[in-house]
This record gives C-alpha cells, sequence and structure tokens, in this order.
C-alpha cells in the first residue's frame, strides 16, 4: 500500500518535471522567436484588439465594482478609528498594486485565454497546425509569439483601465455616497502615493500576460484527444494559468513591494 | 525515390508500425490500402517528418529524413506535399490565404500571390469566385481541392495524400481520382495515395497493404484482382472471413 502511494507520486512527480520541462523548452522557442525572426505586426495589433479592445467592457465592469466596494469596505473599517480621509490611499494603493493587475488577468484568462487554447486546440486536432509546418510557416511564428506577445503587451494597459475605472468609482461612492470631503480625499491620495506604486502594478500586469499567454498557448498547442481534449485543455489552461499568476503575484509583491 | 526501412512506431503500449519497410520508386502512384487504425496516416506523417519514428529510416532522395532537426524538415516539406485527410484548411482564412499562405509568409503581396493562387485553383477545376470564399462555405469535395491547389503551391516532386475520398459522394470521389491521376502525371511526381476506395486501382500504378503494421503485399495495381496474396483477396472483396480479423468484432 505505502510503496504503491508512493509510486504513483514519484510517477506524478515525474510527470511534473516533464510537463515543466516542456512549457520550458517551449517559452525558449517563442522567445528566441521573438528576438531573430520577423514579427507580422497585423497580426499581434490583431490579437492586441481581440485579448485588449474586447475585454475593456468587463475590465470596466469588474474595476468600478470592486473600486466601489473597497471604498465601502474601507469606510466601514476606518470610521471605526476616525480615519475615513485615509479611504482614498487605500483604495487607490489597493487598485494599482494588486486588484488591478490580478482581476485583469483573471478576467481575460477566463474571456481570452481560454479562448486561446480551444482555437489552438481545435487548430491540433483539425490538423491545421501540421498543415501549416508542411506549407514550411513555422506555426510557433504564426500562432503563438502574436498571442503572447499581444497579452504581454496589452494587460498592462487593461490593468491600468481597471485602477482607473476602480479609484473613480472609489472617489464617487466616497464623496457622493458616504459624503467624504473631495479636497480632504484627494489630499491624502496625493500625500500617500508614490510612482513606484503604479510602475510595480504595471510590471506584475506584464508579468502575468506573459505567463498566462504562454500557458493557454501551450496547452492549445499541444492538445490531443479530439473534442473532449479540447475541453480538457481549455479547462486546464485556465485553472494553471490563474493558480500560476497568483504564485507569481506572491513572488513579485514580495520582490517589489517589501 | 522513397525507402522505409524496418520503421517502427509505438503511441504508449501499442505498437503502430513494426518494422515495415517499403520503397516507392520515382514516377510511381502507390495506393496503399488497409483496414481502419491500421496506422496508414501514421505512415504517411513518418514518412515527411511530422512524426518522428522510434526506430528506424525514412530516405527520401537520398535524405534520411529521420536524422533531420526541425528547421532542416523545411527543405523535405519544400519537395513533399501532402494533402490531409479533411483538408485541414485554416479556418480563419479565406481559400486565397488558404492557398497562398506560404507565399504571404515569405512577404508576397497580394498582386503577386493572387495569379499563382488563380493558377493552382483553375489546375484542380476551381473558378476565381471561391478564391474570397471561407472554409466553411466550402463543400467537402471543394475543400479537397483547395488543399490539394495549396499543396501544389510548392511544386511538390513527391504527393502523399490521406485518404482523399473519404466522406465523398461516389461522382466526387472519381474526380478526385482523376485529378489525382491528372497532378501525379503532370508534375511528373511519385504519388502515395492511402485510400479504402478500391476505384483507386484504376488510377494507381501500384498497390501496397498494410496489416498489423508491416506491408504485407507490394504489387501492381493492373492485377490486383488475380492477386492470391490471402490479405488482399480478403480485404478487396470485403469478405468477413480470411486472416484480417475485424477490429471490435467477434
Amino acid at each position: 500500500m505505502v510503496i504503491k502511494a508512493i509510486d504513483y507520486m514519484g510517477a506524478k512527480l515525474i510527470d511534473g518535471c516533464h510537463a515543466l520541462g516542456r512549457v520550458a523548452l517551449f517559452t525558449y522557442q517563442a522567445v528566441v522567436i521573438f528576438f531573430t525572426h520577423k514579427i507580422n505586426i497585423r497580426r499581434v495589433l490583431y490579437q492586441m484588439h481581440y485579448i485588449g479592445v474586447s475585454s475593456v467592457g468587463i475590465v470596466f465592469l469588474v474595476g468600478i465594482t470592486v473600486g466601489a466596494v473597497l471604498a465601502l469596505q474601507s469606510h466601514t473599517g476606518l470610521a471605526r478609528f476616525g480615519s475615513t480621509q485615509f479611504i482614498g490611499p487605500i483604495v487607490w494603493i489597493s487598485m494599482v498594486r494588486e486588484f488591478g493587475p490580478i482581476l485583469t488577468a483573471i478576467m481575460v484568462i477566463g474571456r481570452a485565454g481560454s479562448a486561446m487554447t480551444a482555437e489552438l486546440g481545435s487548430m491540433r486536432i483539425t490538423e491545421q497546425i501540421d498543415a501549416l509546418q508542411t506549407l514550411c510557416v513555422d506555426p510557433m511564428n504564426y500562432l503563438v509569439v502574436p498571442r503572447v506577445i499581444a497579452s504581454t503587451f496589452i494587460i498592462p494597459f487593461l490593468s491600468m483601465l481597471c485602477s482607473w475605472f476602480g479609484i473613480g468609482a472609489g472617489y464617487i461612492t466616497s464623496v457622493y455616497i458616504l459624503d467624504i470631503n473631495s479636497e480632504v480625499y484627494l489630499e491624502a491620495i496625493r500625500a500617500n502615493v508614490e510612482l513606484s506604486d503604479v510602475t510595480n502594478g504595471l510590471v506584475k500586469a506584464l508579468v502575468f500576460g506573459f505567463l498566462f499567454s504562454v500557458i493557454c498557448t501551450y496547452k492549445g498547442f499541444f492538445t490531443s484527444g479530439g473534442a473532449k481534449g479540447v475541453g480538457i485543455s481549455t479547462t486546464q489552461s485556465v485553472v494553471y494559468s490563474n493558480v500560476t499568476i497568483f504564485v507569481a503575484d506572491y513572488i513579485l509583491t514580495s520582490l517589489m513591494f517589501t | 525515390m522513397i525507402e522505409l526501412t524496418g520503421l517502427k512506431k509505438s503511441f504508449g503500449p501499442k505498437a503502430i508500425t513494426k518494422d515495415l519497410s517499403l520503397t516507392i520508386n520515382d514516377g510511381e502512384l502507390l495506393a496503399v490500402i488497409g483496414r481502419s487504425g491500421e496506422g496508414k496516416s501514421v505512415l504517411l506523417k513518418q514518412i515527411i517528418g511530422l512524426i518522428t519514428p522510434d526506430a528506424g529510416t525514412v530516405i527520401i532522395n537520398g535524405i534520411d529524413v529521420t536524422k533531420l532537426t526541425v528547421r532542416e524538415k523545411a527543405n523535405v516539406f519544400k519537395t513533399c506535399g501532402y494533402v490531409f485527410q479533411f483538408a485541414a484548411l485554416l479556418d480563419s482564412l479565406n481559400v486565397l490565404e488558404n492557398v497562398g499562405i506560404s507565399m504571404f509568409e515569405a512577404g508576397f503581396s497580394v498582386d503577386k500571390v493572387r495569379p499563382k493562387v488563380l493558377e493552382k485553383i483553375t489546375s484542380v477545376g476551381l473558378s476565381e469566385d471561391v478564391l474570397d470564399k471561407y472554409p466553411d462555405e466550402l463543400s467537402g469535395g471543394m475543400k479537397k481541392r483547395v488543399g490539394l491547389a495549396r499543396t501544389l503551391m510548392q511544386s511538390p516532386h513527391i504527393l502523399l495524400y490521406d485518404e482523399p475520398t473519404t466522406g465523398l459522394d461516389p461522382i466526387t470521389v472519381r474526380l478526385i481520382h482523376e485529378l489525382i491521376k491528372k497532378t501525379h502525371d503532370e508534375c511528373h511526381a511519385t504519388s502515395l495515395v492511402i485510400s479504402h476506395d478500391i476505384e483507386i486501382f484504376k488510377y494507381a500504378t501500384t498497390v501496397a497493404m498494410l496489416h498489423e503494421g508491416k506491408i504485407v503485399y507490394k504489387g501492381p495495381a493492373s492485377t490486383i484482382w488475380e492477386c492470391e496474396n490471402p490479405y488482399v483477396y480478403q480485404f478487396i472483396r470485403g469478405l468477413p472471413q480470411g486472416p484480417i480479423e475485424q477490429i471490435g468484432f467477434k
């Protein structure tokens, strides 16, 4: 029984190491292509539009609700200490440092990341990726690299939008619902906020965009097992991407903000 | 010339290709027959280098494809055209973009690509109207023709067809077979056609039969109906009794 359990765990560990190695190799290939090959800008812009512009609506919705909730929750806590003037900095710092990047990444993973995996997975099982190879078109350069570039560089913009929407909603909630003086609110922000909050938040978003796009394209690119396989890959890509960005978030936060 | 020697390929515990050897001479139009699930498509993919065999060699014009790196395989793809079972057209591209994809990727403008694509599209019996259509607007037969036109853009000397007539009506099957023969003759190509359709014997020069991962017969197509090889005899007549066991049936 114990031997079987160890055997099982060992096999899983070896599989995990193999998978990590394959992802690392895949990432390496994508990075090498980015630096050594001609990149089709049109395809990158198309992906940026698909991943970025089409996600603005959902990012807006998430941003304003989280910003407003943050203001309400902060008010409840801070009112006990008579420090409601700090709602502004709390909303600002929370949105820019944390909620903007992570919520944007989560939303885009669900909307565009899953679509990336499903699209590439379908292309794999219908032999379209093989066809590209036989036509001397590098599938990595054609399919993967534009998606990774687009995700990496569009997520910071979306994150910034999400933060602004949240900060705006926080301001409206504080000033018009919680009746906090507008000047006090803005002055507290000016006094307590640093530029590094913004830049570090953007760095986080950049890393999240890169990580989830690599995972989602990898899972799609190596899909097997027909329609069921596409479903499994898509689910896995969303789960793995979310877990990875949460872990990355912790690491980045401890490196940049502590 | 294509020379396969001692080819072996397994997926997990299941051996698909077992010590397979086969020679395809220049100018030959070889039809490969065999039951479903015998690994005919896997064989084709091993020839072109999309699947690397576990053992054995695939020599195409003196070069061992199994030893090539991914980049070096590009040269194989330039001389070997592969027509996929369901055409494998890119859903997001129209016919012009699908057929001309390698030229577009090489940086050619539409003005340069369009006449070449039109020439290939016409040669497979399609009209200019299809150029702006997307794969989901085409019939099965049209997709196969577009797939062939796309392959012909590379001007290959070797053409590999993976079940080109599966799922088509008898008239379209005949037209596709005639197109394969015409392309073979005009391109002075070496062709390998995987098919379940016995009509292919009218067009092929030779027939090979794949059974349990090995070539159990190779001979001229013109005398296939007189062939006494028990596997071929049973297979081409569709007899339930014989040395070929039915997969999944008792």
